[in-house]
């Protein structure tokens, strides 16, 4: 079986959980025989794979942030063209016979549909989050909403990471839910560290990911439990309100804004954190959680959150419940036996969660279409 | 010939407040840790649907039949106050039915609590005997039969319900303590001298889980065929023992659980061997005929058939740990609202809230459980027990 595979990133270059998916999944595939050509943007980070099944092709010069969201008319149009750039670049680029073409979300769409046109291969679309979840369901663009509309209209079979996002890939894009599979996302467990009485915030500043109201529930613990460190890993444009969020909290001397880290500080700073908070406003799955629950940091996260539908052990609330957040977190900094218990079962079941997993369930949607 | 004794299990906790760990030691929150209204709402559901109903039809088929149909019932404490704060006459059914003189009682603790595990019995011994004067009070009589909360089971508890003076007990009919020996007969304790009555999981669980599980091969399961299954039956005594919610609550009326009932005695008495008794009157009737040596605890709940379902994790030690050593902190206050309260809160289902099993038991926690999942039950009940801990100290 051969499958053309578009994408926007692909470890090292990683700015959400869609990269960890296809790294997961394209070698995963590649150890079951699949051979795969996967299409991305070229990056400055040199990228590459070590599986003869498995071809990483960079195409064309200019980097894309997939989840940049342009703010002004100018910067939206340069936004657009390079994204239809790049669509026809991929186009351009792919040559001979595949069994399927397979994209991910909504910058590869326009490739997708092309090339499903141009070759007559079946086009799988997985869908890792939609512009409702990006925009945290407030002033959604129509532009991305029409792309990922024709691609799933146009798709002979969609993947979702959740039946969250099977919700609303049918209720908000009116496609039929029986051309829709849901696979849960996996993990490449992490090692656990030395415990620190750390509460980690991990993710894209982005209105999406809910960074204000783990600084409010910071806010609500510190006076409780006064040796609790706040962590806040990662880049996004809510970075700067963040900042002034804390100082107006009185709680900067608390909050650590670390920035954008590396693979290796990433892995660190799961391994040695002792809650791991997640409170996104949409969460189409939250890989993240996986990640912190593998190193063994019990997790807090959205009651919405994708993953959680297939998960038990972790705790759950809303994400504007901040009291109920800081009631948690101090129970787990208070708790041993709780922590502990998180901690341990949390490891079991993410046992279950694996890349190899994945990628049977994507063989079998690939065997449906072909 | 085999007789068959039905005994069912009638008890309903007190449910916990929301109580966050802002709420500790803060005198202005709410005073009490009982969610009333939720209580409330819970028990007059399953009064409609089960108590109210089930008892109506078990006068019925008991006058039908002239006495010739007997059970038994366990009611806690804990239920019976329910009863007299929303549903008077769901007790003055019951007292029905004990009047007909086919109906037997039995003992156990007031609070449906894990005191029989306590290192000192002192506790358990308390509230048996509050059990019993409620009993008393209620009914004008002196059960000879002891059941433990969930039917938990060792060689201490049983020396201690023996020195108590009941005469017979019950407990799971599991192979870990049974081998290859049949549950249809008495048996003796290896230490002291008592009837151990131990239930058909089999039979029992044909009711009380699986009635209405469309994929199990015995669906439907009608009352000729469960009568004719009892008929095959070897043995001196069919033990079906199950939750009294079976009826109407764990299984709805459109499952056909009502119909069965009612039909059941009849069908069963249509075997000329069979016939029914009450828990008191199978020890009377029967004999032990062989020895049990039990000294790790066993109940009848979950697939492990021992207390994992109550102290499985380490959260679940915990919980039970700090309760259990304040009592003597509490009794020493002579304080009864604290007293009321400290026992309100050894009910086993707080501990069972807080169970981490997976799989089938797993389900059958959730259903029951009014929390999302053992975390949060750990963190309400533990927060209670934190605040509980301030007003001592």
């Amino acid at each position: 079986m051969r499958v053309a595979m578009i994408g926007w990133e692909y470890p090292p270059f990683k700015a959400g959980g869609l990269a960890t998916h296809c790294y997961g999944l394209t070698r995963s595939l590649a150890d079951k025989g699949v051979k795969i050509d996967f299409y991305m943007p070229k990056t400055k980070h040199a990228t590459g794979s070590d599986k003869t099944n498995l071809n990483i092709i960079e195409v064309g010069e200019a980097e894309i942030f997939p989840y940049d969201r342009p703010d002004s008319k100018e910067l939206a149009g340069q936004f657009y063209d390079a994204v239809y750039r790049y669509n026809d670049l991929v186009v351009s680029r792919v040559k001979g016979k595949y069994d399927a073409i397979h994209c991910h979300d909504w910058l590869t769409m326009k490739a997708g549909i092309t090339l499903k046109e141009k070759t007559n291969a079946p086009l799988v679309v997985t869908v890792h989050s939609t512009e409702y979840d990006r925009s945290g369901w407030i002033y959604p663009n129509q532009w991305f909403i029409d792309i990922e509309r024709e691609g799933m209209e146009k798709a002979d079979r969609i993947i979702s990471v959740s039946h969250f996002t099977k919700r609303v890939i049918v209720e908000k894009y009116g496609i039929n839910p029986d051309k829709i599979s849901v696979v849960h996302n996996a993990v490449y467990p992490i090692p656990e560290g030395h415990k620190k009485d750390i509460v980690l915030f991990l993710g894209r500043l982005t209105i999406q990911k809910g960074a204000e109201f783990f600084l409010r529930a910071a806010y609500k613990v510190k006076d409780y439990e006064p040796d609790a460190r706040f962590v806040v890993a990662g880049i996004g444009d809510m970075l700067p309100r963040l900042i002034t969020q804390a100082l107006d909290l009185g709680i900067s001397d608390k909050v650590i804004f670390t920035g954008r880290l590396t693979e290796e500080e990433v892995k660190h700073i799961y391994g040695i954190s002792s809650v791991y908070v997640m409170p996104s406003v949409s969460e189409p799955f939250g890989i993240t959680a996986l990640e912190a629950i593998s190193a063994g940091t019990p997790t807090i996260a959205s009651k919405t959150a994708g993953f959680s539908e297939a998960f038990n052990n972790c705790l759950r609330v809303d994400f504007w419940d901040t009291d109920e957040m800081a009631n948690k977190i101090i129970s787990l900094i208070r708790y041993k036996p709780l922590h502990q218990t998180l901690s341990k079962e949390g490891k079991r079941e993410i046992e279950l969660f694996t890349w190899d997993r994945v990628a049977d369930k994507t063989i079998d949607v690939y065997n449906g279409v072909i | 010939m085999p007789s068959i004794c039905f005994y069912f299990e009638v008890h309903q906790p007190m449910r916990l407040n929301k109580f966050s760990v802002f709420n500790i030691g803060n005198k202005n929150s709410k005073s009490s840790y009982f969610d009333r209204q939720l209580n409330k709402d819970i028990f007059i559901k399953v009064a409609k649907k089960c108590y109210l109903p089930t008892n109506n039809l078990l006068l019925d088929l008991i006058n039908k039949y002239d006495g010739k149909f007997r059970i038994s019932f366990s009611l806690t404490g804990t239920f019976i106050e329910y009863c007299e704060q929303f549903i008077p006459e769901v007790i003055d059914s019951f007292k029905a039915l004990f009047k007909t003189g086919a109906v037997d009682m039995i003992e156990e603790t007031y609070y449906h609590s894990l005191s029989s595990l306590y290192d000192n019995m002192d506790e358990f011994e308390e509230q048996v005997k509050m059990h019993s004067k409620m009993i008393k009070r209620l009914f004008n009589y002196k059960p000879r039969v002891f059941r433990n909360t969930e039917a938990i089971y060792d060689n201490r508890i049983a020396k201690k319900v023996t020195e108590m003076g009941y005469k017979g007990t019950i407990t799971e009919g599991t192979e870990k303590i049974l081998q290859w020996r049949s549950a249809n007969y008495l048996y003796k304790p290896i230490n002291t001298n008592l009837k151990v009555l131990l239930r058909n999981y089999t039979l029992s669980d044909d009711v009380g889980f699986r009635f209405s599980a469309r994929q199990w091969p015995g669906h439907p399961l009608t009352a000729d065929k469960y009568a004719n299954w009892m008929a095959k039956s070897e043995g001196d005594l069919i033990n079906l023992f199950m939750d009294y919610e079976t009826f109407g609550e764990h299984h709805w009326t459109d499952t056909g659980i009502f119909e069965f009932l009612k039909h059941f005695p009849g069908e069963a008495l249509k075997h000329d061997h069979l016939d029914f008794v009450t828990v008191r009157e199978a020890i009377e009737r029967y004999e032990p005929v062989g020895e049990i040596d039990v000294p790790w605890a066993i109940s009848w709940a979950d697939a492990d058939r021992d207390v994992s379902t109550w102290l499985g994790n380490d959260m679940q030690i915990a919980c039970f740990n700090e309760l259990k050593n304040i009592g003597k902190k509490i009794k020493d206050t002579g304080d009864q609202d604290l007293l009321n309260t400290w026992r309100r809160l050894q009910t086993s289902d707080h501990l069972y809230y807080v169970s981490t099993k997976g799989m089938e038991d797993g389900d059958v926690h959730k259903y029951f459980s009014p929390y999302d999942g053992p975390y949060d039950g750990f963190i309400n009940y533990m927060n209670i027990l934190q605040d509980f801990k301030h007003k001592l100290y």
